[in-house]
Formats: structure tokens, sequence, C-alpha cells
């Protein structure tokens, strides 16, 4: 096995098969990297309901087994979890989970030589507040009744407790103000090749359709952690279909058009750009979640954006929003963490594309996609 | 590896929830899925790890074992009987602050002052309106700072007026999200009506004219008005205690003050941030009950020192009503009350009694309960003009009820008075009270002429309007 490798592959346990996403591959390449002892821990949610989950450092196999499934309702960034913390670590990562962590590791807090990144493929995440809410005015539904959900052919499918499928295109939901977050939506990592396997049912044709998953092996690591779950015993592949393989680069194709689509959209160029920034931010209550979240900054307490920031200052801008401002210019991975957490609802996220979008397209630099470091860490980038 | 707990913050009533993750050091994680809070925090939420620090018991300055602590605090408060008095602010479940009203019956304090409004206002005073109706609102009236004293409002606030509602503040600052700002003042001007949802709150230093006056202005209109409230359980608490004799944090300071009451027992409530030194001095005995550190634990005679909030089993209501459970286990803080009270408190029985007490079959927090909202007459109300040239006025937030430091060493003020004292920018100013005098930074804002405020309290204050005179 090596990079470059494609595989179509699912548990050989039917447990987790039954509980875990397209045949449950992910799963038990995790508790098989903690079985063998290829690694001291893995990362993983552990589930309080369809809505909720919180994210854990185990060592428990059956912990393990127990996360099997897919939650698009529950929007986290693992980056910050294993940084700073010195093991040897598995872990599932969507795109934006990739990228943080390999942000970290250019900021000495993560080893990636220590950690094996299993990548997800990923359409993006709903918030879980507004996935209730869409549940009772979009599908009419109760958020307890829901019993699993699926997104299959453009549409978000819930299934109920009673048995009963639920569906409705996601275009539809997003043009009422549902469905994924936003920066979900101008999202262009949909398949992570930065990882170091590329997993998703994209591609799984004929009678494996949602029963297997489609792994990419992105590096020698990938390749390792693999063959280690195949050895172990815990999966098992075959090669891919041509026509999955075509079919998968098709989905992400159409998935990559529409982010381009979305990011048109909401990037409108605009005139009066310090009035439309400085109006965004004057609900700024100075909490500091935004900082705290973001999977890319490693900073901790001593930091240029809190260090030049008082609270006792009267400026119109903060010191503190002017410098993430510049420091995300090159470092922002658009994963919408700082969105997500603002108490007073700041469009974070856009505000710091605003400034990283031009920034990262001229200087030809997607961090968290390559071990470059950010152009403003050296005097002259290496393209 | 790390142990992860679900919690609800316990800065104010707002009812946020999130996870408390031990992992070495103490770090807070977003709970997105809480109803109340979408997983949001304020600055006081971050900085719940500076809050939860270890405590331990001890009596007469010696670490003992908690049951030897709650054991020695028994003996004293039967030695005492008669001059003891029992406070809760509402920092803790609903089951301990059961317990807490069958031990301290006799002198059972909350700290709001009850006394001094009609009965008829009790409900509207503790249990507020759901959030959900702040945001469909067409006119909310602010007379807080949201943005300092309860800021997970102020999504709520934006939601609405993105909604088409006007905003009025009356307030000592412009706010930003206000399209209207009245100074208080001026509130003859405000124009309510049956559309109109008045922002208010309530808590132990509330001028309870003031809050007569909202409570009027609201009724006469026929506006909503819903009060917001400092601690993590105060809607609870105050449930619970709705048929308990309850003091005022204004009564227990003036019986202090003429000896008859001699012992004070606090459950989770550090009242050196209301209650003047020299008068805690007359304490013959200060027994504090709690899980974590604080500038009272180090005066206390005993400290029962049990689980931090984050660690407890049980209920907290917020501000809306809404049951929330807390993820813990930990049940010591009952056991300490049981020993105290010489019985056994079941955790069980007492959370049937909570749940029965606000008519639910189970605690789930994404449902409101129905409460009763009964009508009020409108108070009589005399509210006294500032009698003063210039005033420092006291904003209450979470860190000032908590004693918490924070990063607001200054006053904030206004353009002209700078000007008129002929102040240097990155200066200070001298204020002077009382006798006392401070020297502080100043910011300058959209503040009323001769007024100051701070989120922090300096020792010179006297309640939350201080006259004092201020100089270059």
């Amino acid at each position: 096995m090596q990079k470059g490798d494609m595989f179509v592959g699912w548990s050989t346990k039917e447990d987790i098969r039954k509980r875990g996403g397209s045949g449950g591959l992910v799963t038990s390449v995790l508790a098989a990297a903690l079985d063998k002892k290829l690694v001291d821990a893995v990362v993983v949610l552990r589930k309080i309901n369809e809505f909720e989950a919180v994210p854990v450092i185990t060592s428990d196999v059956n912990e393990v087994l127990k996360s099997a499934g897919s939650l698009h309702s529950v929007p986290s960034n693992f980056a910050k979890i294993i940084a700073n913390k010195n093991l040897k670590v598995a872990l599932p990562a969507k795109g934006c989970d990739t990228r943080g962590i390999i942000e970290q590791s250019k900021r000495n807090a993560v080893s990636l030589d220590n950690t094996f990144i299993i990548g997800l493929n990923c359409g993006g995440s709903m918030h879980p507040s507004v996935t209730r809410e869409m549940l009772e005015i979009m599908y009419k539904i109760k958020p307890e009744d829901v019993h699993g959900e699926e997104i299959e052919k453009g549409k978000l499918i819930f299934e109920t407790k009673d048995g009963k499928e639920h569906a409705i295109t996601i275009d539809e939901l997003e043009e009422k103000g549902y469905g994924r977050r936003e920066s979900c939506r101008y999202c262009m990592i949909k398949i992570p090749t930065n990882a170091d396997l590329a997993c998703g049912n994209w591609g799984v044709v004929g009678d494996l359709a949602g029963k297997a998953t489609f792994v990419e092996v992105n590096s020698e690591k990938g390749a390792k952690l693999l063959q280690n779950a195949i050895d172990a015993g815990y999966v098992q592949v075959e090669k891919p279909d041509e026509k999955g393989v075509a079919a998968r680069a098709k989905i992400k194709g159409a998935m990559e058009g529409l982010g381009k689509k979305w990011k048109d959209k909401v990037f409108v160029p605009m005139d009066n750009r310090l009035e439309y920034f400085r109006k965004e931010l004057e609900h700024c209550i100075d909490c500091g979640a935004c900082k705290t979240v973001c999977p890319t900054c490693s900073c901790g307490d001593v930091s240029k954006c809190t260090e030049y920031h008082l609270r006792g200052d009267a400026y119109k801008m903060s010191m503190y929003h002017l410098i993430r401002f510049l420091h995300l210019a090159d470092s922002c991975i658009g994963c919408g963490q700082c969105s997500d957490v603002c108490p007073v609802d700041i469009p974070l996220t856009r505000l710091y594309r605003r400034f990283a979008n031009p920034m990262q397209e001229q200087l030809k630099y997607e961090p968290g996609m390559d071990l470059r470091k950010p152009p403003y860490f050296e005097a002259k980038l290496e393209v | 590896m790390a142990n992860v707990y679900s919690t609800i913050c316990p800065g104010c009533n707002f009812g946020c929830g999130l996870y408390i993750r031990e992992n070495g050091n103490l770090d807070v994680d977003f709970r997105k899925s809480s109803p109340a809070n979408s997983g949001k925090l304020c600055r006081f939420g971050m900085s719940l790890p500076r809050l939860y620090t270890p405590v331990r018991s001890m009596v007469d300055g010696k670490e003992v074992e908690l049951t030897e602590a709650a054991k020695d605090a028994a003996k004293r408060i039967s030695a005492s009987k008669g001059s003891v008095a029992f406070l809760s602010f509402g920092n803790t479940t609903c089951e301990e602050h059961l317990a807490f009203g069958k031990l301290g019956e006799a002198y059972l304090c909350t700290g709001a002052d009850f006394e001094a409004l009609p009965k008829d206002t009790y409900q509207t005073i503790s249990v507020g309106i759901p959030y959900s109706e702040i945001e469909a609102a067409k006119h909310i009236v602010l007379f807080i700072d949201p943005y300092e004293q309860y800021p997970l409002i102020v999504r709520r606030i934006l939601s609405a007026k993105k909604k088409g509602a006007k905003i009025t503040s009356v307030w000592w600052k412009d706010l930003p999200l206000a399209d209207e700002n009245l100074r208080p003042a001026d509130v003859s001007k405000l124009k309510l009506s049956g559309d109109s949802l008045v922002i208010a709150d309530f808590h132990p230093l509330s001028d309870m004219e003031n809050v007569k006056n909202v409570l009027s202005l609201a009724k006469n209109a026929g506006a909503r008005i819903t009060f917001l409230k400092p601690f993590a359980n105060s809607t609870g608490a105050y449930i619970l205690s709705k048929d308990a004799k309850q003091k005022s944090l204004v009564q227990l300071v003036e019986d202090i003050n003429k000896g008859a009451i001699k012992t004070l027992f606090c459950l989770e409530s550090d009242p050196g941030e209301m209650i003047p030194a020299e008068t805690l001095g007359k304490l013959t005995t200060l027994i504090v009950q709690t899980g974590m550190a604080s500038a009272i634990t180090k005066k206390a005679h005993v400290v029962i020192a049990h689980e931090p909030l984050y660690k407890k089993k049980g209920t907290l209501i917020n501000n809306e009503g809404r049951a929330q459970s807390l993820g813990g286990e930990g049940t010591r803080g009952l056991d300490a009350l049981g020993v105290m009270a010489g019985v056994k408190f079941e955790f069980g029985v007492l959370n049937e009694s909570v749940k029965k007490t606000i008519g639910i079959n189970s605690i789930d927090e994404f449902t409101i309960p129905k409460y009763d909202r009964p009508g009020y007459a409108a108070p009589q109300a005399s509210v006294k003009p500032v009698d003063a040239k210039t005033a420092l006025v006291s904003v209450f937030n979470p860190f000032m009820w908590f004693g918490l430091p924070d990063d607001n060493d200054f006053v904030e003020m206004n353009l002209n008075t700078a000007r008129a004292l002929k102040l240097l920018k990155s200066g200070t100013l001298k204020i002077r009270s009382n006798g006392s005098a401070i020297e502080k930074r100043f910011k300058i804002g959209p503040v009323q002429e001769n007024v100051l405020l701070t989120g922090r309290k300096f020792g010179i204050e006297k309640g939350m309007l201080t006259p004092v005179e201020i100089s270059r």
C-alpha cells in the first residue's frame, strides 16, 4: 500500500457496520490504531444526542466503537483539542480540522509525526440550534423524534423514530436561512487530501453503496494506518470501481462549483470597507472566544492581539481586532468556529475572509493545505 | 483521558450551557446545542477557569474533612440559636436550596428585598419571559447595559432589531444597539405601549423605588416586563422561597450592626462584595459552605468545602424559568447541609419536590414550563432625583458579583466632562467621596455628562450611585 492508492472498505464487525456511517471503516481504523498501540489515544465525539456530542481524547476502544456514526449538527474542530498534549494520536478530521492541525504543527503545538489524520469528506456541517429550529419549522418534526440523518443527492434527510424519512433539498433550506453554516457553504475543501487518509461515501457505487467507505491514501502514515486496521482484522478493503472513482471526482467538482458560487454571493465587493468593519464590530464585548476557539491560533495567553489591547482604550475599532485581521490574513482557514461562538453574533469568519481571500489568492497560499510556512513568517514565500 | 462536565455558567441567571474540561488545568468548551446561548459565552463565561479555584474545608484555619467542618458548624449554629442568619443568593442548585431553606427557615436571606415590593409583583420579578419573546418583540426598552451586565441578551435584542424592533435605552450612556437613547433623568419622555417589552434587572443592591417605578411604567402602558438577575439560580431560589419569610440584605446588615445577628452562614454566596467590611467584622462566627475559594473563604471561621458547581448534581432554573440539569454527580453539599440540619437529605426526594413546585414531570431544558404570570397593580414609586453634581455609577456585572478581577481598572466618562477638567490623554482622574480619594484611568465614551461609569468595585462606593468630586 502506498500514497495515491484508492480503496473501498468496510468494518469487519457487524455492529460497527450497522451503527457507523458507510460501513464503519473510520471507526474501525481508529479502534485498530488504539488496539494495536499504533497510537496512545484517539479523539472521538462522545454522542449525547443527535444534535450534541463532545470531543474527547480516549484510550478506551469501547468508547471509540460507541462513537460510530456521523453527526452533521456537531460543528466541532479538533485541532486545539490535541494541541500541546504531546500525544501519539489518531483522529477523524474534516478538511477544516485537518487544516487547523497542520497550522498548529507549523507553530510547534502539534507533531505531525505523531498525529494520524483520518480525513472525512465534508459537504458542510450545521449549527445544532439552527438545526432544531429548522426541524420544527421546515420539516414539521420534533427534534426529539429524530433517529438519524443523511445527506444524499443534494437532500438533507432525517429519519424519525417511526422509521419515516423526511427530505428537503439543501438549496431550499439554505434559501430560507437554514442548512449548512455560512463558512461551510463557501468552503472549497470537500475531500481532505491534506489528511493522511481521505474517507467518505462519494464514489461507493453498485452493491456497496451505503455499505462501504471510499478511501484515498495521501501519505505513508495513511498507508500505515490503514494497513494496521487490515492486519488487525478490523477492516476489509478492495480496489474501487472505475465508475466510482469518476463519480467521486464528479461530486467533488460539483461541490466545489457550488462553493465558488456561494463565495461570489457572500463576498460581494464593497466600497466603504472601514465603516463596514467598524459597524460589524461595534457590539464586541471583548470576550476573547474567537481567539480561544481559533484552530490556527497557538499564542496562548500572551499574544500580540491581547497584549496591545486594553479595555480602557476608546478606539473605534479595537487593537485586538486589527491585529487579528492582520494575523489571520494569511492564516484563516475559514472554519467558522469564531462565528459559531461569538456571543453577539458578529459574522467574524466573513470579516476575516474579507482580508484572507484576496491575500491568500494573491500569495497562492492556502493555510493548512501543505507544510509551507505562512507568508508573513518568511522573508520571501517559496512558490 | 480528561473529565468533561456539561454545566451551566454561574455568572448570571441567563442559563448559558457549556462544558468544563478537566485536563490538568480547567478549560471551557462550547456547548453549541444549549438552548439559552447556543454555546456562546461572555467574557465572564470565558473566565470560569479563573473562578473555579479549589477550596478546602477548614475550622479556625485548620484543614479538616467536610463532615468534621459541617459538625463544627452545626455546634456553632446551635450555640448561637436565635442570632444566626442563613444567606444564599441563588448560586446553587434547587435541591440544595430546598435543604438550605429547611436548615435556615428562622432567618432566611436571598439578598432580595421582596418586603419592599407588593406581594402581587413576586412572580413577575421571579420568573422572566422566554428569550424567544424578546426576539419577537416590536419595541424593547432597556433599563440595563446589556453589553456589560447580561451580554448574552445582546444577540436576542439584535435579532429583534433585525426583524424591525425599535430599541430604546434608558441608561447613563448611549448604547450601540439602541435606536433611541434616553438618560435615566429623562424617563418621563419614555413612550411605552402594549407592544413594548421592558428589560430591567433585580438584585440585592437594586434601588427598590426604581424597581417599583419600572413595574409601574410597564403596567400603566400595558407593556410586558422581564427582570434579569445576577445569580445562576436566582429564579429557582425565588420560586422555592416564595412562601418563606425572607429577609433583605439591608435588613441583614442592620441586624448584624445592632448585634441581633452574630453568626452568618453563607451557602455559595460571598457577601463581601455587598456587605461593608466593618459589618462583617462584627460577626462572632462566619460559616461558609462553597465549592470554590474566594475572599470570603479566607475570612470564614468555618469553611465547608464541597465540589464546585460544575461537578454538582442538581437543577438550576434560568431567567426564562427553564429547568436545567447540571451534568455532575456530586451531592456533598446536600450531605453537609444534612449534617447541620440533623437529617439526611435525599437528592431524589428534593428533586421530585423541585419538579412538583414548577409543575413538570421531568427536567427538559428545551421546554419552558408553563408558569402562572399573574397581573399586578402598579406600585407607587418615589424615585429620588440624583442629588449630586457628579456621580460614580456602578454597573454591576458578573465580575463584580464574584469579586473576580477584570481588565477594567478605569472609569468611563464624557468627552466634555474630561475637557472641562482639562484631563490629559492617557492620564488619570482624581475621584473623591466621603473622605476617600482614588486616582483612576479614564475612557472617553458617549456617557452622560458628569457621570462616571465603572464595572469594578473601587471601595469608595455607597450603593449603585455614589456622589463624588472629580479633578485632574
